[in-house]
């Protein structure tokens, strides 16, 4: 059955492609999909040409891995509105399987700035800031979306940004790339510059302990010996891994305490010295294991960062700080934000790159990016918010304890692959902070497929809560009878589907309902739910 | 009543939400009105077995996992002592290796503290996966999650359960973790305890026992909760597969 409808799927994508006046270029995926057979007349044909076609520097081949890629693109927009980022680069691949070298030797030709930013948290906020920044300058940037941070995603953001003639769409390219799958990506890219944003625990089902991800990263850098690192030093973890690699490397961090005791845990990773194994000692922590820290045994210790924020203040509930002599009144809610903005403006400044707007860029930035999107339905303010490991989740709840007023708290613990099969995380967060009166919480509901787990870890906290059979019917219970700020925290298998629901409510609350499409809609999210 | 619990070296042996355990055997306690002290046995500190009525012994990440051993070693004296005069233990992981005579991975030998007959070989396969098992401790199934490249060979010792879903101590054997006087041993975390309220309830009647005598036993809680999220695992990886 399976193969019946792979075959009528394939026939129909042929088709199109052919319909699309494309064909000659695009049967070569096609092809290459139904069994590899006109590969070797296409190795020729790129011989033939040259390595180094006349066209931007691209090969024949290449420049038909990249119309490959933009069909595939064009065939997503059409027919699967959302989702499958990482379709075009696939395609391109199957095409020409070294496309990302070539494409980033194109990119470096041309004389463009290829950002990367890597680490387990703050990656997509981190390249956001950065594209902001040089955009408000003027300049075009590349990025890839959000979750789009392995080969295929990377690639389709580079492969989709060439045009016709094989010239970059863009001065400059900022990609976020996944720690784990960095060793493959690096060296094919040969970045100008790394950003390093911290390392910490994530699905240790997907990819194993953190000094794994670690070793990952070591080698990826290791391979990319002209790159300059910005590294977080208050990170000792991260910090780690610069007696042991060539690149050049500049450092930013905050030297003063401003993160609240609600996001910290007990359990931390990286105590111990990773060269002599004596316990480290800190004068305090910011959060996870970053802070100030220093080794007593060797003399490892946090270097004096480059860039620091001082003055940090907290007005009106959003931070504002100095970087240099200039101060910024920022719109970041959480201090986690000041780390991203140093990461962002620290590779700004690394590469020497002019930025006379930084001040006006800083400041109109909206770190509410759509991982933490905000709706408002009739009365009710909602903020969507992803957490996907322990210090994330940390993190959540110390920025909403923060906020003033009486509030509900959803929370979505699903267990996709793409969340990681096991969700024993949930006890490394410090739930404590939730009990009692000071917290200004009137309800907790939890649903998602293990939302027995998380009522059960909020149980043994003496906290009581809700449980629903679905993020609906629990956003519709809060609008009946909650209060007017409502926080829904999802972990990343429920963010496309909460955002969907959430705008969906958003538009029935104003009252610009299509009752034929949102029941279809409807159905598909009760199918997700069932799935999940 | 009041309990003491030891957990050994938490800076270290932290992983997979070991705390959990902890957090359990505390309430668990506290609700019925028995009193229950954590003294958390960081590394270096000096480990007084003669005050611990219970022990738990977490996993942890490789380097951190050797650095515990070195630490166990210097009290592997009194451990044994404590093992053998009924202490109770449980052991999660890389603890449960730990115990046993040696971990031997692809670079190196751990030497283990031998209380265990078992050895443990690690392969590059993991074994990672939501896991179920039968065990004499309770009438219902245990459930968990396991993540290990550790192959456990028991040897003689009886095993905690029959694995009804998921890899267990080798993959093949079809038997998961130890049992052995009041020494609980297994790969599964999750945390183990909050999920299966029955074991957790056998680990702290069997100390009460050793502290207060025979006669000292545990009044019933309400564990619905806990039910529910150990049956909707069963429900969902093993009953639906008949």
């Amino acid at each position: 059955m399976w193969i019946f409808v792979r075959t009528i799927a394939t026939e129909k994508m042929g088709l199109y492609m052919i319909q699309s006046g494309y064909m000659g270029l695009l049967y070569c995926p096609y092809i290459l999909e139904r069994g590899n057979v006109i590969m070797g007349a296409n190795v020729e044909l790129s011989n033939a040409e040259g390595n180094r076609g006349e066209n931007g520097g691209l090969a024949l081949r290449t420049r038909l891995a990249i119309h490959a890629a933009k069909l595939a693109g064009w065939w997503l927009r059409k027919w699967k509105k959302g989702g499958g980022a990482a379709l075009p680069g696939y395609v391109a691949r199957l095409v020409e399987p070294e496309i990302l070298t070539h494409l980033a030797q194109a990119v470096r030709r041309q004389g463009k700035p290829i950002f990367v930013v890597m680490g387990t948290n703050g990656k997509t906020t981190t390249n956001s800031i950065l594209c902001c920044i040089l955009e408000t300058e003027g300049s075009r940037v590349v990025i890839n979306r959000t979750g789009a941070n392995m080969l295929n995603g990377v690639l389709s953001a580079l492969a989709l940004a060439f045009d016709r003639r094989g010239c970059l769409k863009g001065d400059y390219v900022c990609l976020e790339v996944d720690e784990n799958a960095s060793a493959g990506i690096l060296p094919l890219l040969q970045p100008d510059c790394v950003i390093l944003t911290n390392l910490f625990r994530d699905q240790l089902d997907r990819f194993g302990e953190v000094e794994l991800i670690l070793e990952k990263v070591q080698n990826a850098i290791a391979a990319a010996p002209r790159a300059k690192l910005v590294v977080d030093c208050d990170d000792a973890l991260l910090c780690s891994l610069l007696p042991r690699c060539e690149n050049p490397v500049v450092t930013y961090g905050i030297n003063q305490p401003v993160f609240a005791a609600s996001a910290r845990s007990d359990v931390r990773e990286g105590c111990f010295c990773p060269f002599c194994g004596k316990r480290l000692e800190y004068d305090f922590f910011h959060y996870g294991q970053l802070g100030i820290w220093k080794c007593t045994g060797c003399g490892f210790a946090r270097p004096s960062p480059d860039y620091t924020a001082s003055e940090i203040q907290l007005q009106k509930g959003v931070w504002s700080f100095c970087l240099g002599n200039m101060r910024i009144h920022s719109k970041a809610r959480a201090p986690y934000n000041i780390c991203n903005t140093l990461a962002a403006y620290g590779a700004i400044r690394a590469l020497k790159i002019p930025a006379p707007h930084l001040k006006e860029a800083l400041e109109g930035f909206d770190y509410g990016n759509k991982r933490e999107n905000r709706f408002c339905i009739g009365r009710m303010r909602i903020q969507l918010h992803l957490a996907k490991n322990p210090v994330g989740f940390q993190q959540k709840i110390s920025l909403l304890l923060g906020e003033p007023g009486p509030k509900d708290l959803l929370i979505q613990i699903n267990d996709a692959w793409q969340d990681g099969r096991d969700v024993s995380w949930l006890w490394d967060v410090d739930f404590r902070h939730l009990a009692g009166d000071g917290s200004g919480l009137a309800s907790i509901t939890v649903c998602g497929s293990r939302r027995y787990d998380m009522a059960l870890r909020l149980k043994y906290e003496n906290i009581p809560c809700r449980i629903a059979e679905s993020l609906e019917q629990a956003v519709r219970q809060a609008l009946r009878c909650g209060s007017e700020n409502l926080y829904i925290i999802v972990n990343y298998s429920g963010l496309h589907q909460a955002n969907r629901l959430l705008q969906e409510l958003a538009e029935e609350g104003r009252g610009k309902e299509k009752p034929q499409k949102n029941e279809s809609k409807k159905r598909s999210l009760e199918k997700g739910e069932l799935l999940s | 009543m009041k309990l003491t619990i030891g957990h050994l070296y938490p800076d270290l042996l932290n992983l997979y939400g070991d705390t959990g355990n902890i957090q359990c055997l505390k309430k668990r306690l506290q609700w019925r009105g028995i009193e229950a002290e954590v003294i958390p046995c960081q590394s270096g500190s000096r480990v007084d077995f003669d005050r611990l009525d219970l022990v738990l012994l977490g996993g942890g990440p490789d380097r951190e996992q050797e650095l515990a051993c070195g630490q166990l070693k210097e009290i592997r004296r009194d451990f044994e002592a404590y093992v053998r005069e009924n202490g109770t233990v449980l052991a999660v992981c890389g603890g449960y290796q730990l115990l046993g005579n040696y971990y031997r991975t692809g670079v190196k030998t751990l030497e283990g503290l031998g209380i265990l007959n078992i050895y443990t070989e690690w392969e590059p396969k993991r074994l990672v996966s939501n896991i179920i098992l039968k065990s004499p401790l309770c009438p219902e199934p245990v459930t968990g999650f396991e993540n290990h490249g550790g192959r456990t060979n028991i040897g003689d010792h009886s095993p905690l359960g029959r694995v009804l879903y998921g890899y267990g101590n080798t993959e093949e054997s079809g038997y998961e973790g130890v049992l052995y006087k009041n020494v609980v041993a297994t790969y599964l975390h999750g945390p183990l305890l909050p999920k299966n309220p029955a074991i957790c309830d056998y680990l702290l009647e069997r100390a009460l026992k050793k502290k207060y005598g025979e006669n000292a036993h545990l009044q019933p809680l309400s564990d619905r909760l806990e039910h529910i999220a150990n049956h909707s695992i069963v429900a969902r990886y093993y009953t639906s597969l008949w």
